[in-house]
């Protein structure tokens, strides 16, 4: 990088700056990215969650959503679907190069948001909440699904964010939201439940619809949910199962049935199976399967087209 | 532990987790609730309004509650472990690739796979030698047929096939699958399920084949009852089966079969199904029946042939039931392997005479269903009755006692009725007389008449095969079945072993220590003798064997002469104590119409005996007249039942 590549702090442009920002997480395979405005987010995420906690100086939390699935993962047995997704990495990647990015053509501090869990808080509380920041920032809008980000064009989506003490002008959250889609209002008004509630194997979401099409009230079974999707939970358990078997069969048979001994190969080999996501409310989302640019078919149809 | 803090350094005590736990559960993002859209919409005054709906942060809670953050972080942890379902994660492992979930339709994966400890029972009974178990899986005699896999079968392949014929009434494959299906759904619905043994009392008709296959379709375990039994049985095989349901008649025949079994109160009946008028207390059939979700719909798991699936009583009606369980390694795979043997195909109607509620009846509706062929019902039998339904429903196939074609010669019915379209008789269920096996030869002359030796415990054991002959065929049950080897013990006891037979008698050790020999061979306690050609000859039964005073004879042949006598419709001849001999022979007889006839006597017997050339050593010495002799579903006399005289 040569010096005419270093801005000058003195001719910052922010909104140049921004633009330049943007493109890059574009241009790495962002589907979409904007800036969320800091101040929403400091009021809205709770004390100990909130970007400043995490980088004190923080002017500016940038999001980036990449593509969720291919059009063909929707089709395959929920079981290897777990696989897809949930620590998606190119995401990261493209933050963590964004940060870099920021760092080395402003010179100014930038961090790739961590997008882990809260050493302190333990493993159903996040750092940040990736989804409040794509959501203020206007590329994503919370669905019936547990308040799963939809976009109108893109459908489902992995976020990602980057925090830099850059000041850039924020975007808007989405005028409007796409989710009900117009035929799950028409399923609801049939039969009271959306796709994504009436399919949900653990039946953790609920909620109702107004007379305008509109999401009224949204209800998720958190707990529920993460008893289908995340498996580490169950690690502990079955120990404590196993110290509580009243015999060396029970002990064996807590410790080495078959789907506790997956689990052991899933720890030893850091699988994401362990994490896996439950994708069975997207895969019935028509936002999520169907969005114009929902999938890698889609999208290059759309560009050929273009 | 909480940042390096344990519960007591925390302050936290098993009071507050109880006290506040669902409370901080509750209001944690483990519950979140969303009204309207105030984020998208930074509405900041309805997103403070609502903060508590969507989820609060563990300092938010505390400080709502008045605890620490750090106590609401270890409480919440707690109750997120207390709540958690390990096992939930294996309902994804059923959905995908176009199958969704369906509330309506789930059953929680513990309960559909759930065992009662009755039924785990039983399947431990079904324990084989495994060099054994590896020799018939490697021969392919066992493989994975279940009724509910064949029916699936020929029901996508030849479903508007005839699989049930009973008189005008033909069920296709298609029609009979539909119907098991709604049948099992209803079962399922009342709580019935895999393993749970459930009993049937019915005679050969439509509802017996169709709740059979739906048991088996639930992989559940159908036990039998004869229609002849009444409370005393009931109360017997019910209780040592711990059967969980009866499907039976309101009335058979006058014997209020639902309302005596509801009267029982036994503790494992749960549910009594009656076929027939509503009986108060009983499930109606035709409800169960008519339900509109069958179990396919409800994803109920499929048998496999490792499951038992019958429990069979051999004896001991009363007193130390001998229940044979079976599962379909061993039941189909016999029938499996006799539809080629007998050489029967799909086009064929076979029909049993015997019950349904007995091994041979089985046996012949296993055959059907292997083939895809046909299944004709007698629902009761008669001699004219059983000749009137062959040539109405073209039988190919009849599984019969001897006794049951013996009435049909006698009446003379095979001339009475068209029975051309019969290729095959199989005789079974008692000893067959030579005679009337070259009779029923002489009147079906393009029919094979063929024996089979077989027992609950060994099914088909030993049979001919088309093509034999008359000559071995009236005078030997043949050679052992496909999977099957017998030999003849010390003693001249017929002892078998291989893919058919049983794995040992549920529940009575006492019986399982005297069936089996020490290397693995059951005892049939049938006499038999081989020719050179490898067929096997039934001589009698072990226990029979009279000991006049350390002389030892066997009465088959004179039993054999006395049936043949005009004034005798049937004979037995059994041991009768003697504190001198020992034993002496004590011969039953049950006259022919002639009943009254003054020359049945014991001199005149004995003359007539003693004329055929019978020693004057195996002459009875005792003669009862009886009305009717005790028989088995398959018209075999219970020898045990004879009410044996008083003697000095």
């Amino acid at each position: 990088m040569g010096d005419d590549d270093v801005a000058n702090a003195t001719e910052f442009d922010a909104r140049e700056a921004k633009k330049a920002i943007l493109d890059y997480c574009l241009g790495k395979g962002a589907l979409a990215a904007g800036v969320a405005d800091l101040d929403a987010l400091e009021r809205i995420a709770p004390p100990g969650h909130r970007p400043s906690d995490i980088m004190p100086k923080v002017k500016s939390v940038i999001s980036l959503g990449v593509g969720g699935q291919t059009q063909g993962a929707w089709a395959v047995p929920a079981k290897a679907m777990g696989y897809f997704g949930s620590t998606e990495t190119r995401a990261y990647t493209i933050s963590y190069g964004a940060a870099f990015f920021i760092e080395s053509k402003y010179q100014t501090p930038a961090i790739y948001c961590p997008p882990d869990m809260d050493n302190e808080k333990g493993p159903r509380v996040p750092l940040q909440s990736l989804k409040l920041h794509a959501e203020v920032a206007g590329i994503g809008a919370r669905s019936l699904a547990g308040d799963i980000l939809l976009h109108p064009e893109f459908g489902y989506m992995y976020f990602a964010s980057i925090f830099t003490e850059l000041d850039l002008p924020p975007d808007r959250p989405m005028a409007q939201n796409p989710c009900p889609a117009p035929s799950c209002v028409s399923m609801y008004r049939q039969i009271g439940r959306t796709p994504c509630q009436k399919f949900c194997p653990v039946q953790c979401l609920s909620g109702k619809i107004d007379e305008a099409g509109k999401q009224a009230e949204m209800h998720y079974d958190m707990a529920a949910c993460a008893e289908i999707s995340q498996q580490y939970e169950a690690v502990p358990a079955l120990l404590a199962e196993a110290m509580a078997a009243e015999d060396a069969q029970g002990r064996e048979e807590a410790l080495f049935d078959p789907d506790n001994k997956m689990l052991w190969y899933k720890m030893s080999v850091g699988s994401g199976g362990l994490l896996a996501q439950c994708f069975e409310c997207m895969r019935v989302c028509p936002i999520a399967t169907k969005a114009p640019l929902a999938d890698p078919i889609r999208r290059s149809k759309a560009k050929a087209e273009a | 532990m909480a940042q390096g803090l344990n519960r007591r350094q925390i302050g936290v005590t098993t009071a507050m987790i109880d006290s506040y736990g669902e409370l901080i559960f509750e209001m944690s993002h483990n519950k979140q609730s969303r009204r309207g859209d105030p984020i998208r919409e930074l509405d900041f005054d309805a997103i403070e309004a609502t903060r508590h709906e969507r989820g609060m942060s563990d300092g938010q809670i505390g400080e709502q509650i008045g605890l620490s953050e750090m106590q609401v972080m270890y409480i919440r942890a707690m109750m997120e472990r207390r709540r958690f379902h390990t096992n939930h994660f294996q309902r994804l492992l059923e959905l995908g690739g176009g199958k969704r979930f369906r509330e309506e339709r789930f059953t929680a994966h513990e309960e559909r796979f759930q065992y009662h400890d009755d039924a785990l029972a039983l399947r431990d009974a079904m324990s084989f030698d495994p060099a054994r178990a590896r020799h018939y899986s490697e021969q392919g005699w066992w493989n994975n047929d279940t009724l509910s896999g064949l029916l699936a079968r020929h029901a996508a392949d030849r479903g508007a096939a005839a699989a049930v014929i009973q008189g005008e009434t033909i069920i296709s494959y298609a029609d009979l699958l539909h119907r098991v299906d709604r049948l099992a759904g209803g079962l399922h619905g009342l709580g019935l399920g895999r393993g749970d043994v459930i009993a049937v009392q019915l005679p050969n008709v439509e509802e017996y084949v169709i709740s059979y296959l739906a048991i088996a379709r639930l992989g559940a375990v159908m036990t039998t009852l004869y229609m002849p039994h009444r409370e005393r049985e009931f109360e017997t095989l019910l209780g040592h089966s711990r059967a969980r349901a009866l499907i039976c008649l309101a009335d058979a025949g006058g014997f209020p079969a639902a309302q005596a079994a509801l009267n029982l109160k036994l503790p494992k009946l749960q549910r009594v199904i009656a076929i027939g008028e509503p009986v108060t207390g009983a499930v109606p059939f035709e409800d169960l029946a008519g339900t509109s979700t069958g179990a396919d719909s409800l994803d109920l798991p499929l048998p496999v042939a490792a499951d038992p699936m019958l429990l069979l009583y051999t004896s001991g009606t009363t007193a130390s039931p001998k229940a044979v369980p079976h599962n379909s390694h061993t039941m189909l795979g016999n029938g499996r392997l006799g539809v080629g043997a007998h050489q029967l195909g799909p086009d064929d109607v076979i029909m049993s005479a015997p019950p349904f509620g007995h091994l041979f009846g089985l046996y012949a509706l296993h055959m059907s269903l292997h083939n895809g062929a046909a299944n004709l019902l007698l629902p009761s039998f008669t001699p004219p009755d059983l000749a009137a339904a062959i040539e109405a429903g073209r039988a190919t196939a009849l599984l019969a006692a001897p006794a049951h074609l013996a009435a049909c010669l006698g009446l003379g019915l095979f001339d009475k009725h068209d029975c051309s379209a019969l290729k095959i008789v199989i005789l079974s269920g008692s000893a067959v007389p030579e005679e009337m096996a070259r009779a029923a030869s002489a009147k079906l002359p393009n029919c094979e008449i063929t024996q089979l030796w077989g027992m609950t415990e060994t099914q088909g054991g030993l049979y001919c095969r088309p093509g034999d002959g008359i000559e071995i065929s009236a005078t030997s049950a043949g050679r052992p079945a496909p999977g099957a080897e017998a030999r003849i013990g010390e003693d001249g006891e017929l002892q078998v072993r291989g893919s058919m037979l049983f794995p040992g008698y549920f529940d009575n050790p006492d019986a399982n220590a005297a069936a089996f020999t020490h290397d693995g061979w059951f005892r049939s306690g049938d006499l038999a003798a081989q020719d050179g050609n490898g067929n096997f000859a039934i001589t009698g039964r072990i226990k029979d064997i009279i000991n006049r005073g350390g002389v030892k004879y066997n009465p088959r042949e004179i039993e054999d002469l006395l049936d043949s006598h005009p004034a005798i419709a049937q004979s037995a001849i059994v041991p009768m104590p003697d504190k001198i001999l020992g034993e002496r022979a004590c011969c039953f007889a049950v006259p022919t119409d002639q009943g009254g006839d003054p020359e049945i006597s014991l001199d005149t017997l004995c003359a007539y005996l003693l004329g055929h050339g019978i020693a004057k050593t195996k002459l009875p010495e005792h003669l009862v007249l009886l009305d009717e002799m005790p028989l088995t579903p398959t018209r075999k006399i219970i020898k045990g039942r004879l009410p044996l005289p008083e003697t000095g």
